[in-house]
């Protein structure tokens, strides 16, 4: 934990900023100051108004009211120009990097210097180099971006805003796509940044990252900031039920279903291997259970998932009701009854041109077919009836899919193998990006649909979720089950040993 | 990020919903076409005389046919730029058959017909299986078709037999020219498709996100090589229908229709990114090109510098498309 900041020189200050949309509050009244040095974090569920904040701060939206000075100046209604001119950088969550440049040229993109009219490289180079080396991170100033690993590229998006010597950096969870391991190095070089004297603005779902770096932490519920806590102080079941607004219980473990393991397996899985990420897996599951595959990025969870969808082909045998399949291919996985939710729910998930009707039957039109026609008629009330069952919340069936939360795009995805009648359900990272309540949200309905007979593989790379979902976790590592736990064995501790431990 | 009210109004025009679609850009095409009939009406000598305004169907049928598939092509995000001597070819390859080749008129057509679903079909394959460009692709058929036609002709037109299908084909039905039906009747076929056939709804999602279509079980490569082999398949009706016109085939007519064709389609508000488009819109984008070029051919300009008065025409439209809807987006989001 960082040492005392309190005394550092005041940064910023938001003085009661309003800022509505129509309609719509998005931001009322907030008060905030963060001083030099400081690692403060910003809590609050999705929507509670932690984006229009940054918004404000980065200068792409004006306040209503209210005023932000950075060192005594005031931002007013200087747009994005005036925010950087005051040293306000934001990170935000999607990468802006160019892949095909180099590091170096992705730290200077669109301000590259010059000798004459050429580009001096040279001087490029030792610019990046001389950063890096500030921040202690070894990565190679003349690699291209899209050589890097995923944890990498995040931290030259990082040092993109460093190399500008911001007074404040606005970090928009830095760490939400990246793996466990590649978590520490990233907030290592936050910790780095700040004893440096930069104020960092941290937004972040994962309390115990928060834990780790942040000196105090304000929370946002509604488009109020409700409270500014000590981090150190306020224990995690303080800072849920600020967020949450509600007296809310911290997830317990819930009660141990019982999953009849006796019969035919619905889907069985052995010797699968897909080198070199995966190289030999093998595993039962039957009809109402949920098996978790959990381990840290790399140890090939995707993919068993994509193999057995048939997207990938693979060695080894996979059989459905005691039947072996012979060549699985998507389109006969998908007729057995498999489907599979991606991990990247914008990439690879939605279609974000089309409502929430149409993504949700995009899996099957037979059923709201009128031989080759399509009927509207049944769409909605299709659609209608999976919005129900899964209590998706939107205005209505045929809202544009990306007006939706992350937590109810990733529930529409799950629906659309209800809708194709799908009875092995393969989720990757079902709960990646969606806030708290959403996640309890996602966790009730998978047991839900293990109640009701489904089979589910429940895929994570936050390992302390498993234990809250799954009957049975597979930990894989390096390709391979490295431990089967089920049970009082089951824990987040003993998800993780197996997924780490030689 | 909570959830934004929409209104149904509101994302009609944006996804193709052909005949609810009343968005600002198909309204603001309305508006253009009525203002261009009432200036040309008034200033350009016999432009509404029936005569006239059947001749315009008849010359609309020559890039709406086409623009029908295109419009697919492009809402699945690929292009199509082969339709100009796809047309040329078959009008030569429906005369050969039926003049020379002695196999009747009937399966002349026919003949031609299959080898354009087949032409077309090709350049799908290799799109869906080798992941060509489709930009590649159909300009491998544009150049190939361009050719064959010519050295199959040495650039002379075949006469066509006389046969009373062709004169069917290349004259009226009810005093309507035969084309112009054509067109109509595979309007609203395709207006089906594109709405109320998975077929069509595949189209939609793998233009607006591939991945997730095929995540969805849907099969790309099949839907990416009918969208080709029905461009081809129209292509060669819109050469038949040529032939019967001219009494001819031949090797150098159409040239340049690719380009009419994907103009009207971007006019009509389909995105070349794909994903978005509709039929109505692509409709309205035809008669946009039909009346502009008819009414410059009836001002008497210069024939060479029609192109230029077009090609700025063409380029404005889509320009006030794109702002029309930036702006309608951006009033939504906010």
């Amino acid at each position: 934990m960082a040492a005392d900041v309190a005394s550092g020189t005041t940064v910023i200050v938001v003085d009661g900023v309003t800022k509505h949309y129509p309609g719509v509050p998005a931001l009322t009244d907030a008060h905030l100051t963060i001083r030099q040095g400081e690692v403060r974090a910003l809590l609050g569920r999705n929507g509670a108004g932690k984006s229009t904040l940054i918004r404000v701060l980065s200068g792409v939206e004006r306040a209503d009211s209210g005023s932000v000075t950075v060192g005594g100046a005031e931002l007013a209604d200087g747009g994005v120009r005036r925010a950087a001119e005051l040293g306000i950088r934001t990170v935000h969550q999607e990468l802006s990097l160019v892949a095909e440049l180099t590091v170096a040229e992705n730290l200077y993109l669109g301000q590259w210097p010059r000798r004459g009219t050429a580009i001096d490289y040279a001087a490029m180079r030792a610019g990046a180099a001389s950063v890096f080396q500030r921040l202690g991170l070894d990565i190679d100033p003349s690699a291209t971006v899209g050589s890097l690993s995923l944890a990498n590229r995040q931290l030259v998006e990082i040092c993109r805003a460093v190399r500008e010597q911001p007074q404040l950096l606005i970090l928009d969870e830095p760490t939400s796509a990246l793996a466990a391991a590649e978590v520490d190095i990233v907030l290592d070089t936050v910790t780095r940044i700040a004893s440096q004297g930069v104020a960092v603005l941290y937004v972040s779902h994962r309390l115990e990252e928060i834990r780790r770096i942040a000196h105090s932490a304000t929370v946002m519920r509604d488009g109020r900031i409700v409270d500014t806590v000590d981090v150190g102080e306020a224990d995690t079941g303080r800072i849920v039920s600020l967020m949450l607004g509600e007296a809310a219980t911290a997830a317990a473990r819930p009660p141990e279903r019982h999953v009849d393991r006796t019969g035919v397996p619905l889907l069985s899985v052995r010797g699968l291997a897909v080198p070199p990420k995966v190289l030999d897996v093998s595993f039962d599951l039957h009809a109402g259970e949920i098996l978790g595959l959990g381990g840290l990025m790399g140890s090939g969870r995707t993919e068993v998932l994509r193999a057995i969808a048939g997207f990938t082909h693979a060695a080894g045998t996979i059989a459905v009701e005691g039947h072996t399949i012979q060549r699985p291919s998507a389109p006969a996985m998908k007729r057995l009854g498999v489907g599979m939710t991606p991990e990247d729910r914008k990439d690879e998930g939605v279609v974000p041109l089309l409502g929430v009707d149409e993504n949700l039957v995009l899996s099957k039109f037979d059923t709201v077919s009128s031989g080759p026609t399509v009927l509207p008629g049944k769409v909605r009330r299709a659609a209608q009836q999976l919005i129900k069952r899964l209590s998706i919340a939107t205005a209505s069936a045929r809202t544009p899919i990306v007006n939706l939360s992350g937590g109810n795009q990733q529930k529409a995805v799950i629906g659309r193998w209800l809708h194709a009648g799908s009875r092995i359900l393969l989720l990757d990272e079902p709960t990646r990006g969606v806030d708290v309540q959403a996640k309890a949200e996602i966790y009730r309905l998978v047991r839900e649909l293990a109640d009701g007979g489904a089979a589910i593989v429940f895929v994570s790379g936050e390992l302390e979720e498993l234990p809250l979902v799954c009957d049975r976790v597979l930990a894989l590592r390096e390709g391979k089950v490295a431990g089967e736990l089920t049970g009082r064995e089951l824990t987040t501790d003993s998800v993780l040993s197996a997924a780490m431990a030689a | 990020m909570t959830v934004t009210q929409t209104t149904p109004e509101q994302r009609r025009g944006s996804v193709g919903r052909p005949f609810a679609g009343r968005s600002l850009n198909e309204i603001g095409l309305i508006a253009a076409i009525v203002v261009l009939y009432i200036a040309l009406g008034s200033t350009a000598a016999g432009f509404l005389s029936l005569d006239n305004q059947l001749g315009m169907l008849r010359d609309a049928a020559m890039v709406g046919i086409a623009a029908w598939g295109v419009t697919l092509v492009i809402i699945a995000g690929e292009i199509d730029i082969s339709i100009g001597p796809a047309v040329a070819f078959s009008s030569v390859l429906v005369a050969k058959a039926a003049a020379e080749w002695g196999i009747g008129i009937g399966p002349a057509v026919l003949l031609t017909l299959v080898a354009g679903a087949a032409w077309g079909a090709l350049a799908g394959w290799l799109r869906a299986r080798f992941d060509v460009p489709s930009f590649i692709a159909t300009l491998g058929v544009w150049s190939a078709l361009g050719g064959l036609g010519l050295y199959l002709t040495d650039a002379l037109p075949v006469v066509l037999p006389e046969s009373g299908l062709f004169d069917v084909l290349g004259g009226t039905v009810l005093g309507i020219p035969t084309p112009a039906v054509v067109m109509v009747v595979l309007f609203f076929a395709f207006a089906y498709l594109a709405r109320y056939t998975g077929y069509g709804r595949s189209v939609y999602a793998i233009g607006g996100n591939a991945p997730a279509a095929r995540m969805a079980g849907i099969n790309l490569a099949r839907v990416r090589v009918l969208l080709f082999a029905t461009t081809g398949l129209l292509s060669a009706i819109t050469g038949v229908l040529l032939a019967a016109r001219l009494g001819s085939g031949n090797g150098g007519a159409a040239s340049g229709l690719e380009f009419d064709v994907i103009a009207a389609v971007v006019i009509g508000g389909t995105a070349l990114a794909g994903g978005r488009g509709s039929m109505l819109g692509t409709l309205l984008g035809v008669v946009f090109i039909t009346v502009i070029g008819n009414g410059l051919v009836l001002l008497g300009v210069d024939s060479f510098l029609q192109n230029v008065v077009r090609g700025v025409i063409i380029v404005v439209a889509v320009l006030v498309n794109v702002v029309i809807t930036k702006r309608a987006r951006a009033t939504r989001e906010t």
